[in-house]
């Protein structure tokens, strides 16, 4: 029910809806009309006014005026959701996803959580589209799930896949399986981007699919298509940025979806990392970890990266943990063998 | 499902005419016709039925369902798109074939060491003919820097004709040599001289209708992307953002259209921790830019080749040289050697695997 409840919350526009016929049950023309002469235009006008006073100035029923009032309150309106059917719903629905990689899962207690936003940041090279590859193949592969991936920097290689693939089944069947479950969108400017995400929301992706539900979309990455619009005198940039936040977020929360997506990196005054869009978008994802090749005198190009803690609601944050790019896919012994990834809330509650 | 209408790629005037007339969503404009919108919301007619129009395209999911595919269908389209052979079999090796159709690449490099020879073997490598497991494609090349030498093209060519002539077995083969001469591969060649950067701009822009005219191009080669934007900038903000929004076209036009871009890049020093260092011009943000950057630097005598940045293959440097005939392996006998060598990364196999797997 609270699932409901979340769409309605996001749903409801801001109060700048106009009085239009058919709005509402008792929102007649004539009605509509008589409210425009003294200047109710919007929702927000009738609302805040006195029904009284108003009914009075433009002689209509004064009960008619207070049901339509109610009608559109209730419509408007977000509904409380109790704390303990919250809680309900979360040890129900709430699945933690392994990314396939111990240390990684360290990092983000025990996987990436439905219903979230994870963001991974990055200088050029830094594995962030590695990463989101080797999310993608484990849920395929390891725990059946079909995943959307999103590619908005044509950096999606279906070769690299199936090479990650490969090396956790051998079966021919079983890998093309896997590569099925991974559905693919190309979006290489916002506004494909904001249509491929309101498809995702309208349940385009999920009826498609047929095998395993849809668990976790992958945007690769949010930044190429944004940081060219933003900054400089334009504004609209920011809204569409905000935008792409906002569908983000219901997505996650409707469709009970883990959310990764990729951020480039800029560096600020005193020459250190951090992660790029901005201010604003830092309030998005509610888990952040930034990418950063380990430099080691006379290695050269390895395959060596930390993955750093910026942002998280449940671990301190500037937790570091280094991996290989190459081994993913291998579980450690010496990291505490957990159950792999999935419904581990409900233990630790 | 509702959808806001500022999600919409409309002007932004139009928008906030939309949204001060009250008009939010989609729904909202179900049952208006033209005339009845722009009267309602002030916006010209011309302008109310663009608005409609994209709007209502949405049930049918428009372009967002075009562009969905699995990524089993992805794998196969990657395997019939192929890749362009450098002729530098070591390199050709670590790129799992060579420089691939449908992406971006970016190669950087100190004047000298062989960015344009590159980009020139590229542009006769992609018309090999198909029977000789080339793509018999055509190439667009975009020069910006006057670097492009016809005559180091004929060099190429010839040593291409005649590469493939000693490979010539069955009739299908000799009948293609018959077309694949110095002569076709000029001709296939489509020269571009852009001189400043409002030039390549709107060369980029139109570049997608040309290749929609001429469908067999494989190859974009942009030769430089540094020397129209490194200079006459004051506002290097302005810059980034020309340069990122250019990007994505390129990846655009490289995804849709099926086509292999390749950008050249200077380079340049920066100075961090007291130590100076070459990097690929215009900083961290542009690194983004292509989908796979092959740095190609000295040391010593002996030039050399990395793959800095793949989301497909492994990073690793590898051996070149340039000849009179154009850019080669180092010597056949060092070939051999790094064949054998189990960290050289058998990708070309494991591209081709599948395929065969699959026939």
């Amino acid at each position: 029910m609270a699932a409901n409840n979340f769409s309605v919350l996001h749903s409801s526009f801001g109060a700048m809806v106009f009085l239009r016929e058919g709005l509402c049950p008792g929102l007649t023309g004539e009605l509509i009309q008589a409210l425009r002469s003294k200047g109710i235009r919007t929702v927000e006008d009738l609302v805040s006014s006195d029904i009284e006073e108003l009914a009075q100035k433009c002689s209509v029923s004064y009960k008619a005026l207070v049901a339509v009032r109610r009608v559109l309150l209730a419509q408007h309106t977000a509904f409380p959701v109790s704390g303990a059917d919250l809680y309900e719903e979360l040890l129900s629905s709430t699945a933690i996803l392994s990314t396939g990689n111990a240390r990684l899962d360290k990092l983000l207690d025990s996987g990436l959580y439905t219903g979230e936003l994870t963001e991974l940041a990055g200088a050029p090279g830094s594995g962030k589209t590695q990463v989101c590859f080797g999310v993608a193949v484990n849920l395929s592969s390891v725990l059946k799930q079909s995943v959307l991936y999103i590619d908005s920097s044509g950096g999606l290689s279906a070769t690299r896949l199936l090479q990650l693939i490969k090396a956790r089944t051998s079966s021919m069947e079983e890998q093309m399986e896997a590569l099925q479950r991974i559905q693919v969108a190309h979006a290489f400017d916002v506004y494909a981007l904001l249509e491929c995400l309101h498809s995702v929301r309208s349940g385009a992706f999920q009826q498609v699919s047929g095998v395993g539900t849809l668990k976790a979309v992958i945007v690769d990455s949010v930044t190429a298509v944004l940081s060219h619009i933003l900054g400089g005198k334009q504004t609209e940039g920011m809204s569409l940025m905000m935008q792409v936040a906002g569908e983000l977020k219901t997505i996650a929360k409707d469709l009970n979806v883990a959310v990764l997506v990729t951020n480039h990196v800029t560096r600020d005054g005193n020459g250190s990392l951090k992660a790029g869009l901005g201010l604003s978008w830092s309030h998005v994802p509610r888990t952040r970890i930034l990418l950063q090749h380990v430099e080691r005198p006379g290695s050269g190009l390895s395959s060596l990266r930390t993955a750093t803690l910026i942002k998280s609601s449940r671990q301190p944050c500037h937790l570091i943990q280094e991996f290989d790019l190459r081994s993913w896919g291998e579980t450690e012994d010496q990291l505490q063998p957990g159950p792999s990834g999935k419904r581990k809330l409900v233990e630790e509650a | 499902m509702q959808r806001s209408l500022s999600s919409f790629p409309f002007a932004p005037a139009v928008k906030m005419r939309l949204i001060h007339a009250g008009f939010h969503a989609t729904a909202d404009l179900c049952d208006f016709r033209p005339l009845q919108l722009s009267k309602e919301a002030g916006i010209s007619q011309d302008e109310a039925e663009e608005v409609l129009q994209a709007v209502r395209s949405q049930p049918n999911q428009g372009r967002a369902a075009e562009n969905k595919l699995t990524a089993l269908e992805l794998l196969e389209r990657e395997q019939t798109l192929g890749t362009i052979v450098t002729f530098c079999s070591e390199l050709d090796c670590v790129l799992g074939g060579g420089v691939p159709v449908g992406k971006t690449s970016e190669i950087c490099g100190v004047p000298g060491v062989g960015k344009t020879q590159l980009c020139i073997q590229l542009a006769v490598d992609v018309q090999i003919p198909l029977c000789f497991g080339g793509l018999g494609g055509q190439v667009v090349y975009i020069d910006t820097e006057g670097s492009f030498l016809v005559q180091r093209v004929v060099d190429m060519a010839k040593s291409a004709v005649e590469h493939c002539s000693q490979l010539a077995e069955d009739t299908e083969q000799r009948e293609a040599l018959k077309e694949f001469t110095v002569e076709t591969i000029l001709s296939n060649l489509f020269l571009f001289r852009c001189h400043d950067y409002v030039e390549l701009l709107a060369e980029i822009y139109l570049l997608p209708n040309f290749l929609a005219q001429h469908p067999e191009v494989r190859l974009v080669v942009i030769d430089s992307i540094a020397s129209p934007f490194r200079h006459g900038f004051e506002d290097l903000s302005y810059r980034t953002r020309l340069l990122s929004g250019l990007a994505q076209r390129l990846i655009q036009m490289a995804t849709l259209q099926s086509v292999a871009v390749v950008l050249t890049n200077q380079m340049t020093t920066k100075v961090a921790s007291g130590q100076s260092k070459l990097v690929p011009a215009f900083g961290e943000s542009w690194g983004h830019a292509a989908t796979q950057r092959i740095i190609l630097h000295w040391e010593g005598q002996q030039r050399l080749a990395s793959l800095y940045k793949s989301p497909t293959y492994r990073e690793a440097t590898v051996r070149y040289q340039i000849t009179g005939q154009g850019f080669r392996d180092v010597s056949p006998a060092y070939h051999h050697e790094a064949s054998a060598d189990p960290s050289a990364f058998s990708s070309g196999n494991a591209h081709k695997r599948p395929r065969v797997e699959e026939a």
